[in-house]
């Protein structure tokens, strides 16, 4: 039967795929998702909706999920398990189903310290990867947590992140590999700057077969200003920019730096379709969701794939 | 042990405020360790309400005795003949000290003058660590000896998250990240093949899910 | 006005290491201003407790003084590092009760400085007198005994064996 996954089917193809990352506004207005939907429609494959990210309350993903479904995207469920317990989490994946959402991304999330309700409890009854296999037993198994049966399945590509450039570096393949064990079907990956220390990842990811497991989705932001650049490798907990990035969009005049972001992204996501076991990138432009076509047609990624 | 901190005085005060006769009562145990509930404190807390009574001219009375433990009837029952002279029981126990005495002394008024913190251990003079959220269920077996519920600010089973910078948690830059401290520990123990398995969820059940816990032992009832 | 002629209690702690005839130094003034002046000789300022720093304000001080031995002089290494914490820790609860907490002073003693106890009492005395009495200590004169009082155990009922139980560490109770 084919999927209605869009992105497991570019996958399964074997087309390099393009995925991009929406952020759902703060408040209840529907027009925001869907004028960014309009803007990466026909451009990416698939859109991931951010679930109250940095732990900052906005329209709810599923909800973000089902709007941009209607705009005629194939949308990624990011699902964490900060603020839901067990019993929500499966409840939300079979409302996710239903709703025709073919894809989730299973995280921990942020911190809710970093975002605006410091005060609010951390859920977090499972983790990432017990989400990723919970899932997966769902929609393979047909089971919950505890075995009891369910009446329909959920039909979901299942899909994890992970981040090359948290310490300890020796493991973080290691710990990929338990999210593949666990059933993770894609990964996405932290934003890529630090190319160098990439590849030495994925040669531990290749040397232990996962890239043969699992599709891996490299992680691209394009900068707007050496003061973003700066900002994130200070001030972001798990990014890694390099001095040479951070000198580089120095070295050009402010008006011109967006320009200068944009090129690294190209630059970047050439190495990446030239990387062994990388299937595709993940473009997370921070609000600033208009530069993905223009990011996609100059890395030369357009047009999508028909599938 | 458990941690406690003493409540700001303005709070304490707005609570005994109703109250002539206090006796301010602390516990030779877990917070005496911690130095917020023993001798020591009961005697700082009961001299700083007298003061302060007396700068503002209200007249109290101000009282202080120290129980070697509050949580445990053989010791609570030195009160006993005591609390009737008293409106007010001030407790420098742990959120267990204080219910002991009001389960034990029904009808008299008992309020806590402590904010009761943690299960920890006192990592150096002045300096207490949480390590333990008596999850009912211990896995430290499997983790090192380092409890991930309590260290890992998400309690991850199958960590470290991607927010593990330099050996430190994202939430905090002094708090070491606790799954490098499993992963370094494991590798030194050669157990790092413990790291390759799929941790299931906790069973909560064992911590709350069944609201207060209780450990009944038939050999050691009387 | 000075603190002397102000009718100030003085309560002095002192590092006893300060001063080897510090019991004699003191007598003269402690005969000439009575209950007006209290010592307490300390084997190392480090033994200070906030307690004895409140009780002394409680029962009739207006100042309070610590003296320590200079940087670096403690006998006991870092007694008077920690007689400055403690001091500071006693002078944050009284900020809480509205007591100024200049009441509680730390004086640290400068190397080579050879005076007596008695000698530094005078220079304290000497001093301007910044507060006037202090509002918070209990009635009745100084000395006296105040409505304080830590109760001693009533329950008669109460096993006497019970002051000594005793857990070890297989969790069984025992009795010594």
């Amino acid at each position: 039967m084919k999927t209605d996954s869009r992105l497991k089917r570019v996958l399964e193809k074997g087309h390099f795929a393009v995925t991009a990352e929406c952020g759902p506004p703060k408040g209840a207005d529907p027009k925001v998702i869907k004028s960014k939907g309009k803007i990466l429609k026909g451009f990416v494959d698939s859109v991931n909706v951010t679930d109250n990210q940095t732990g900052v309350v906005r329209l709810s993903s599923l909800a973000a999920c089902v709007l941009l479904k209607k705009e005629g995207l194939d949308p990624v469920l990011q699902m964490t398990t900060r603020d839901r317990n067990r019993i929500a989490l499966q409840s939300d994946i079979l409302g996710a189903s239903a709703l025709g959402i073919r894809n989730v991304l299973c995280l921990s999330g942020d911190h809710q310290s970093f975002g605006n309700q410091p005060q609010a409890k951390g859920v977090f009854d499972v983790d990432s990867v017990q989400l990723v296999q919970l899932v997966r037993q769902m929609r393979d198994n047909g089971v919950i947590l505890g075995g009891d049966k369910l009446s329909e399945p959920p039909r979901l590509f299942i899909g994890a992140v992970a981040n090359p450039f948290a310490d300890p570096f020796a493991y973080r393949a290691i710990r990929l590999g338990k999210k593949v064990a666990a059933g993770a079907e894609f990964i996405q990956t932290q934003c890529i700057y630090n190319l160098t220390r990439f590849n030495e990842w994925m040669d531990k990811v290749r040397d232990l077969g996962l890239d043969e497991k699992v599709y891996i989705l490299g992680g691209i932001t394009p900068l707007k200003s050496a003061r973003m650049a700066e900002f994130m490798s200070k001030q972001v907990a798990g990014m890694d920019v390099p001095d040479e990035i951070i000198n580089r969009m120095k070295s050009v005049p402010a008006r011109e730096q967006r320009q200068e972001g944009i090129k690294i992204a190209i630059e970047t996501i050439q190495a990446l379709k030239e990387a062994r076991g990388v299937h595709g990138v993940h473009i997370m432009a921070i609000e600033w969701e208009e530069a993905v076509p223009q990011l996609i047609e100059a890395a030369k990624l357009f047009p999508r794939p028909q599938v | 042990m458990i941690t406690a901190e003493r409540k700001p005085l303005s709070e304490i005060k707005e609570m005994i405020a109703p109250y002539k006769k206090i006796l301010v009562a602390g516990c030779g145990s877990c917070v005496a360790e911690c130095a917020s509930g023993g001798e020591k404190e009961v005697g700082l807390l009961a001299s700083a309400l007298r003061m302060d009574a007396k700068m503002e001219g209200r007249k109290i009375e101000v009282n202080e005795i120290t129980l070697d433990r509050q949580c445990v009837y053989e010791f609570i029952d030195q009160l006993t003949g005591l609390v009737g002279q008293f409106d007010v029981i001030l407790s420098l126990g742990c959120g267990a000290g204080v219910q002991a005495l009001a389960d034990v002394f029904a009808g008299v008024i008992i309020l806590p003058a402590l904010n009761t913190a943690f299960i920890g251990q006192t990592k150096e003079a002045g300096l207490w660590i949480e390590n333990c959220r008596a999850c009912g269920d211990c896995k430290l077996g499997y983790f090192a000896a380092v409890c991930p519920i309590t260290r890992c600010a998400k309690g991850l089973f199958n960590g470290p998250c991607g927010g593990s910078k330099d050996g430190k948690c994202e939430t905090d830059p002094d708090a070491p990240c606790a799954w490098q401290l499993i992963i370094e520990r494991l590798d030194k123990a050669g157990r790092l093949d413990l790291l390759q398995n799929v941790y299931p969820p906790a069973d909560w059940s064992k911590q709350q899910g069944k609201g207060p816990r209780k450990i009944h032992r038939e050999d050691q009832s009387i | 006005m000075d603190q002397k002629s102000a009718g100030l209690n003085i309560t002095i702690f002192f590092c006893q290491q300060l001063d080897a005839n510090q019991d004699a130094n003191r007598r003269v003034l402690e005969r000439e201003l009575g209950s007006r002046i209290k010592f307490f000789p300390l084997p190392c300022s480090g033994r200070i407790e906030p307690l004895h720093l409140l009780r002394a304000l409680e029962t009739g001080a207006d100042r309070v003084y610590l003296i320590i031995c200079p940087e670096g002089a403690c006998r006991y290494r870092e007694g008077n590092l920690r007689a400055r914490k403690r001091l500071a820790f006693a002078q944050g609860l009284i900020e809480e009760i509205g007591l100024e907490p200049q009441r509680l002073e730390l004086i640290q003693t400068t190397q080579g400085d050879q005076l007596t106890i008695d000698q530094r009492a005078h220079d304290l005395l000497a001093r301007k007198a910044a507060f006037g009495p202090n509002p918070a200590k209990l009635q009745g004169s100084r000395g006296q005994a105040n409505n304080a009082r830590t109760l001693e155990p009533m329950n008669p009922g109460t096993p006497d064996v019970y002051q000594g139980v005793h857990y070890d560490y297989s969790g069984k109770k025992t009795f010594i």
